[in-house]
C-alpha cells in the first residue's frame, strides 16, 4: 500500500510539474507539451486513488489547457452518447482526454469547481446520463474485445466510473437513473432513443447474474416491461416472430387482453415496445374495436380512428413496423387530439404517404437513422410523432431553438402548414418563405445559426430544420440596420400570422442594459395575467424570449419558448405554462425559481413556473396592438418581488444607473 | 516576454518549435529564418519570420544577411547541420568578419575537421576520404592489417559517415568486405574511420570570448539509442583533461563564441580520440534533457553565447555549476521497434512501474511490418528517464534495449 501511495505520488509531483509547463507555454508550443500529461495522467489514474487526485485538480489540469482546441473546451456542448466510443478507443490520448474531462465534470457537478461555462447540475445531470450510457463499465470486466483493442488501458474507464459513482452515490445510481428517466419521460419527448439505450442497459444489468444492485433499480420494471415484455403474450421477451405466432392463436379475449396491456404500457411511459408494433399490424386484420384498444383511445379518440379508417389503416400499413414502433403513440395522440376533422389535415397525409422523398432527404434519414427501415417509413413516423406531440420536439444540441419553436407551434396549431412545410423540404429540397413580402429561399440563404447540419434531431426535425435555421437567419440579416431588436419582426413573419405584432422588451439592445422594465411588466399583466386582461386566455401559441439562468441564478443565454396557457394551478396559484424547444425542461433557474415539468396541472411536454417567478426571466413577448394596451394596475409590492428577482439574477449587472437612483430615492 | 532593446537582435536558421518558444520566452529580439512551408503558422502565432529557402546556395545568398542586416539583426545562430555554413556567411557579414565563413565550411566537412585537429594536435583515429566500394574494402583491410589480424580472424569494424551530415544520419558499421555491397551508391563519398575500442561521450561547450563558459559532458549509454546528462562520476573524473581538450579544440577551429558540440573516445589507457564536432544544438533532445537537470534553457544559452552585445557578466550569471547544480540525472532512450511485424504501442510494465520513468514521445505504429534498418539515428520516438543515481540510470538505459514497446 505504502509502496503503491509513493508511487502516486511520485507520479502526482510529475503530473503537475507537466501541467505546470504546459500552462506556461506559449499557445503554439501547448501542443508539444500535452502528451507528457496526458501520459502522465494516465498513469495516475491507472493507480488506486489516481482519479480522486486528478479530480482534484481538475481546474489546474483545464486552466492549463488541456481541452483547449477541441470539443471538450466547451463542456456545455458535450453529448453523453459519444463517450462511450471515446472511452472505447484504442488511442490512449483520446480516452485519457474524456477521463479528464468527466473527472471535471465532476469537481463541477460537487460544486469543488465553479465553471464559466457550465453550472453544477448541468454536469450531474451530465455525469448520471454518462454513467447511464456506460453501465457496463461499472459491473464486469473489460471483454475480450475490450483487451484487444485497448490492453490494460481497459481499466483505465473502469477505474474512472467506479469513482464517479463513489462520489455521486453508488448505490443511489441506479435509483437515480430511473428517476431521471421517468422525469424526462414525463415531458413525453418525441426522441426516445437514448432513453431506451439507458433501459436495455439496466435491464442487462438485472438480468447479469454477477451484478448485485441490492435492493436498488426496483423503479425500472415498468420500465423495462414497457419495452421488452408489456403483456402475458410476451412475458418472456421471446422475439417478435415467435409473438406473432402466439398471436395467430389466440382466442378474442386472449387478443384484447394483450391490446389493453400493450396500450396500458404505451401511455403509462411514452415508449412502445416492438410488439406492440407486430399487434397493431395483426390487428389490421381483426376488427376495429380491438385497433381501437390497442392505441388506448379514448371516445374521442375512437370516433376519429371509426372516421378516418382507411387513412389510419394506411398509416399503419404505411409506417408501423417494430423498428418505427413510437409512431403508435404517435398516432394513437393524433387522433386523440382530432386534429383529423380539420379539413386539410387528412388529404394531407394522404400526400405525405405517397411522398416522393429527394435523394438528399433519404440519405439524410439513412445517415442519421441506419438503414432499418426506409426513409419513408422513417419520416412518416416522425410526422405523426410530431403531430401527436407536439410539445415533444426538441433541438438536439444545436443552436436552432428558434427552429425547433416553429416545428412544435405549427404542430399545435397549424398541422397542415406543417405538413406542407416537411412535403417542401423532404420532397423539393427548398423551402421559400415570405419576409415582409419578399420571398425568401432557403435555397438561396447563407448559412444559418447551426455551422454544421445536426444529426441529433426526430425525422421530421433532420428534413426541415436546416431550412428553417437558414430562413430565419436570413430574415434577421435583412433587418440589420434597424433601430431595436429583430425579434420584432422576424417572429410574426418566421412563425405565423397569429404571433402579435405588437413587441416587447426589457432589454436596451445597444447597451444591454435593462430598459423600462415597470411599463414591460405591466404590460405583460395586462396582456396575459387573466385577473388583469379580462380573464383572456391564451388563444394562439405565442413566442416569447427569456433569459436562461443557471441554478446560481447567473445569466446563461436567450432562449426562445412558447407561451401555451396562463392559468390557475391545483395549488391555486397562477401558472404560467410553456413550451421549452430545450430538450430536457426540468432546469433549476436560481434563486428559488424552478421550472416544473410534471404535479402542477402541466400537459405532456409542458414546463410551468409561477407567474411572477416567469416573468422574472422573460425578456421579450409579443401581444395584439389592437387590443386593450392599458398597463396593469398591479400591486406594487407584487412588481418589486417580480424586479427584484430580476435583479437578483440575470439583470444583476444590466441595472441602468438611473434605475439605482430610482430605487434609492422613493420617488424621482 | 518584454525584449531588452539594449541586447542582441538574434536570428535563429533553421525551424525548431523549441527554439521559438526558448526565444519567445528570452530577452532578445529574435526572428526565425525558415523555409515558406513555415509562414502560415508564423503568421497565425505572431512569430517574428523572415522566409528562406536553405536548399540552395547561389548568387542570392548575400541577399539573405542584406535583409537581415537590414532589419537591425546582430547575429544568426544555426539550429541544424544544414544551416551551419549559412550562419558563417551571414555572420561574416553582420559581424563583418570574412573569417567566419571559413571556419562555418571546416565545421561542415568530417573530413576537412579532421585534418585541422590533427594539425592542432588533438588525436583523432585512422580516417580516409572513400569515392567508391573498392576504397570502402581496401580501407577495411589495411586497417586490419595495422592491428596485426590474420586472415580468419575476425575483423574490427570501420565506420562511414556522411561527409555533412547531422549525427547518425548515414552511418554504418562494416565488418566485411560482403557489407560493402550493401551500401547505394548514391552514398559516396563517404568518411572512413578505424573504430575505436573505448567509451564515447560528447560534449556541449558554450563558448563566449574564445573561452568556455559551460560545459556538459553527455554519456552515450549506445551510441544511436541512448544518451544522459551529466555523465557518471566515472566519466566525470576525465573532465579536467576533457576540458583540456576542448581548449586545445577552441583554439585549432579559432572560435570565439558559440555553442561547439564534439564527440571523443576515452580509450581503455585514458587516451582522448577525437571523433567530429558540430556547431549547432546536439540531437537526441540533450537540450531538454539539460534543461530537466540544470533548470536553465540551451537554446537561451546559445543565443546568449551568440550574441556580440552579451557582457561577460551576463553569461557568468546566467549558467549554472557545472555538477554542482544538478538535481539528477535524465536520460533518454531511443526506441527501435524488435519485431518484424508489429500492430500496437505497449510500454513495458517494468518501464511504466519504474520510478525514473518520466514520459514517452512514441506513436501508435501506422505500418505493420517494419522496414529493416541499415544505418543508425532512425527510432521511433523517444523514451525519458530522470533518477538521483548515475549507474542506476545507466543500466537501465542498457537494459532498454532488451524490451519491446512494438509488440
Amino acid at each position: 500500500m505504502t509502496a503503491e501511495s509513493d508511487k502516486l505520488s511520485g507520479l502526482l509531483a510529475m503530473l503537475d510539474e507537466a501541467t505546470a509547463l504546459l500552462a506556461a507555454a506559449r499557445d503554439f508550443a501547448k501542443p508539444g507539451k500535452l502528451p507528457r500529461v496526458l501520459d502522465t495522467a494516465r498513469r495516475v489514474m491507472l493507480l488506486p486513488g489516481g482519479c480522486a487526485a486528478v479530480a482534484a485538480r481538475a481546474r489546474t489540469i483545464e486552466e492549463a489547457g488541456v481541452f483547449a482546441g477541441s470539443d471538450w473546451a466547451t463542456p456545455q456542448i458535450l453529448v453523453p452518447a459519444l463517450t462511450p466510443h471515446s472511452l472505447g478507443s484504442a488511442d490512449a490520448h483520446t480516452v485519457v482526454i474524456e477521463a479528464l474531462s468527466e473527472l471535471r465534470l465532476l469537481s463541477v457537478a460537487l460544486g469543488e469547481y465553479r465553471h464559466p461555462q457550465l453550472p453544477a447540475e448541468q454536469a450531474h445531470h451530465y455525469l448520471t446520463q454518462v454513467i447511464a450510457i456506460n453501465l457496463h463499465l461499472l459491473f464486469g470486466a473489460p471483454t475480450e474485445a475490450e483487451r484487444a483493442s485497448q490492453g490494460k488501458l481497459a481499466l483505465l474507464p473502469r477505474n474512472l466510473f467506479n469513482y464517479l459513482t463513489e462520489r455521486i452515490g453508488y448505490e443511489h445510481v441506479i435509483d437515480q437513473l430511473i428517476d431521471e428517466i421517468w422525469r424526462m419521460l414525463q415531458q413525453r419527448p418525441i426522441q426516445v432513443d437514448s432513453v431506451k439505450h439507458m433501459i436495455t442497459q439496466i435491464a442487462s444489468c438485472q438480468a447479469n447474474p454477477d451484478i448485485d444492485l441490492g435492493s436498488s433499480g426496483q423503479g425500472a420494471n415498468r420500465l423495462v416491461s414497457a419495452l421488452f415484455s408489456p403483456t402475458r403474450g410476451c412475458a418472456e421477451d421471446p422475439g417478435v416472430a415467435v409473438y406473432l405466432e402466439r398471436l395467430h392463436s389466440m382466442d378474442p379475449s386472449g387478443l384484447q387482453s394483450e391490446a389493453t396491456g400493450c396500450a396500458r404500457a404505451m401511455h403509462d411511459t411514452g415508449l412502445v415496445s416492438p410488439y406492440h408494433a407486430v399487434l397493431l399490424r395483426f390487428l389490421l386484420e381483426q376488427n376495429d374495436h380491438l385497433l381501437a384498444e390497442a392505441l388506448g383511445l379514448s371516445a374521442t379518440g375512437r370516433d376519429c380512428l371509426l372516421c378516418y379508417r382507411d387513412l389510419v389503416h394506411a398509416l399503419i400499413h404505411g409506417c408501423v413496423q417494430p423498428d418505427t414502433a413510437q409512431a403508435v403513440y404517435g398516432l394513437a395522440l393524433m387522433l386523440e387530439r382530432g386534429i383529423l376533422y380539420q379539413p386539410a389535415a387528412a388529404p394531407a397525409l394522404l400526400r405525405q404517404l405517397g411522398l416522393q422523398l429527394s435523394a438528399a432527404s433519404r440519405e439524410r434519414l439513412t445517415l442519421a437513422f441506419g438503414n432499418g427501415v426506409s426513409p419513408h417509413a422513417r419520416l412518416m413516423e416522425g410526422v405523426l410523432c410530431m403531430l401527436g406531440q407536439p410539445l415533444g420536439v426538441g433541438q438536439g444540441n444545436n443552436p436552432t431553438c428558434q427552429s425547433a419553436r416553429a416545428l412544435s407551434m405549427w404542430a399545435y396549431s397549424d398541422p397542415d402548414y406543417l405538413l406542407q412545410m416537411v412535403a417542401w423540404a423532404a420532397r423539393d429540397n427548398e423551402i421559400i418563405m415570405h419576409f415582409e413580402g419578399q420571398p425568401i429561399s432557403s435555397c438561396a440563404s447563407e448559412g444559418g445559426l447551426a455551422a454544421t447540419l445536426p444529426l441529433d434531431l426526430d425525422p421530421v426535425s433532420l428534413l426541415v430544420v436546416p431550412h428553417l435555421d437558414r430562413i430565419y437567419a436570413e430574415m434577421g440579416r435583412r433587418c440589420i440596420g434597424r433601430e431595436g431588436d429583430p425579434h420584432r419582426w422576424v417572429n410574426p413573419e418566421f412563425h405565423g400570422w397569429w404571433s402579435g405584432r405588437g413587441f416587447r422588451i426589457n432589454v436596451d439592445v445597444a447597451s444591454g442594459q435593462l430598459a423600462d422594465l415597470d411599463a414591460f411588466l405591466r404590460h405583460f399583466y395586462a396582456s396575459y395575467h387573466p385577473y388583469y386582461n379580462g380573464g383572456l386566455p391564451v388563444i394562439h401559441p405565442q413566442p416569447a424570449g427569456i433569459a436562461v439562468t443557471d441554478s446560481a441564478a447567473r445569466f446563461v443565454g436567450w432562449h426562445a419558448i412558447t407561451l401555451l396557457r396562463v392559468n390557475i394551478d391545483p395549488g391555486n396559484t397562477m401558472r404560467v405554462y410553456f413550451y421549452n424547444p430545450n430538450n430536457d425542461s426540468g432546469q433549476d433557474w436560481g434563486d428559488g425559481v424552478k421550472v416544473s415539468t410534471s404535479g402542477n396541472g402541466e400537459r405532456f411536454g409542458e414546463s410551468s413556473l409561477p407567474f411572477e417567478e416567469f416573468l422574472s426571466r422573460l425578456y421579450i413577448f409579443h401581444y395584439d396592438p389592437l387590443e386593450p394596451g392599458a398597463l396593469a394596475d398591479v400591486a406594487q409590492e407584487e412588481l418589486d418581488r417580480v424586479t427584484a428577482l430580476v435583479h437578483r439574477s440575470w439583470g444583476a449587472d444590466r441595472i441602468p444607473p438611473t434605475a439605482l437612483q430610482a430605487s434609492v430615492s422613493p420617488h424621482a | 516576454m518584454d525584449k531588452d532593446p539594449q541586447k542582441g537582435y538574434i536570428a535563429l536558421l533553421g525551424w525548431s518549435l523549441n527554439a521559438v518558444e526558448a526565444a519567445e520566452n528570452f530577452d532578445r529580439r529574435y526572428v526565425v529564418v525558415a523555409p515558406e512551408w513555415a509562414e502560415e503558422y508564423c503568421q497565425k502565432h505572431n512569430i517574428p519570420y523572415v522566409s528562406w529557402n536553405f536548399e540552395r546556395l547561389n548568387d542570392r545568398s548575400l541577399e539573405i544577411a542584406e535583409t537581415l542586416k537590414s532589419m537591425g539583426v546582430d547575429v544568426a545562430v544555426p539550429l541544424y547541420e544544414e544551416t551551419v555554413e549559412w550562419a558563417g556567411a551571414i555572420n561574416s557579414v553582420l559581424l563583418d568578419n570574412p573569417r567566419l565563413y571559413g571556419q562555418s565550411l571546416l565545421l561542415r566537412d568530417k573530413a576537412l575537421m579532421k585534418r585541422r585537429a590533427q594539425l592542432g594536435g588533438i588525436r583523432v583515429g585512422i580516417f580516409e576520404e572513400a569515392h567508391d566500394k573498392a576504397d570502402v574494402i581496401r580501407f577495411l583491410k589495411r586497417v586490419n592489417q595495422t592491428l596485426l589480424k590474420l586472415d580468419g580472424d575476425p575483423n574490427d569494424p570501420i565506420h562511414l559517415k556522411a561527409f555533412d551530415k547531422a549525427g547518425c544520419l548515414g552511418h554504418r558499421v562494416i565488418r566485411t568486405p560482403d557489407e560493402v555491397d550493401s551500401i547505394p551508391d548514391e552514398e559516396f563519398p563517404v568518411l572512413m574511420e578505424s573504430h575505436l575500442d573505448g567509451w564515447e561521450f560528447a560534449v556541449e561547450a558554450w563558448i563566449h570570448n574564445g573561452k568556455i563558459a559551460f560545459l556538459n559532458i553527455s554519456e552515450y549509454v549506445t551510441l544511436g539509442y541512448s544518451v544522459f546528462v551529466p555523465a557518471s562520476p566515472d566519466l566525470e573524473a576525465y573532465r579536467a583533461q576533457i576540458t583540456a581538450q576542448i581548449e586545445k579544440l577552441i583554439k585549432a577551429f579559432d572560435i570565439e563564441f558559440g555553442l561547439i558540440h564534439p564527440e571523443y573516445f576515452v580509450t581503455s589507457d585514458g587516451e582522448m580520440y577525437f571523433g567530429e564536432v558540430a556547431y549547432r544544438p546536439p540531437g537526441f533532445k540533450v537540450f531538454e534533457l539539460l534543461e530537466r537537470v540544470y533548470g536553465f534553457n540551451a537554446y537561451q544559452a546559445s543565443m546568449l553565447v551568440f550574441d556580440p552585445k552579451a557582457t561577460a557578466e551576463e553569461v557568468a550569471t546566467f549558467f549554472p555549476r557545472e555538477i554542482e547544480d544538478a538535481n539528477g540525472y535524465a536520460g533518454c532512450f531511443g526506441v527501435y521497434p524488435r519485431r518484424r511485424v508489429v500492430s500496437t504501442l505497449e510500454i513495458p510494465q517494468e518501464v511504466e512501474d519504474h520510478p525514473y520513468f518520466e514520459s514517452h514521445e512514441l506513436t501508435p505504429p501506422l505500418e505493420e511490418t517494419v522496414t529493416k534498418r541499415t544505418a543508425f539515428g532512425t527510432h521511433w520516438g523517444l523514451v525519458y528517464f530522470k533518477g538521483p543515481d548515475a549507474h542506476q540510470l545507466r543500466d537501465l538505459l542498457k537494459h532498454q534495449e532488451d524490451l519491446d514497446y512494438y509488440v
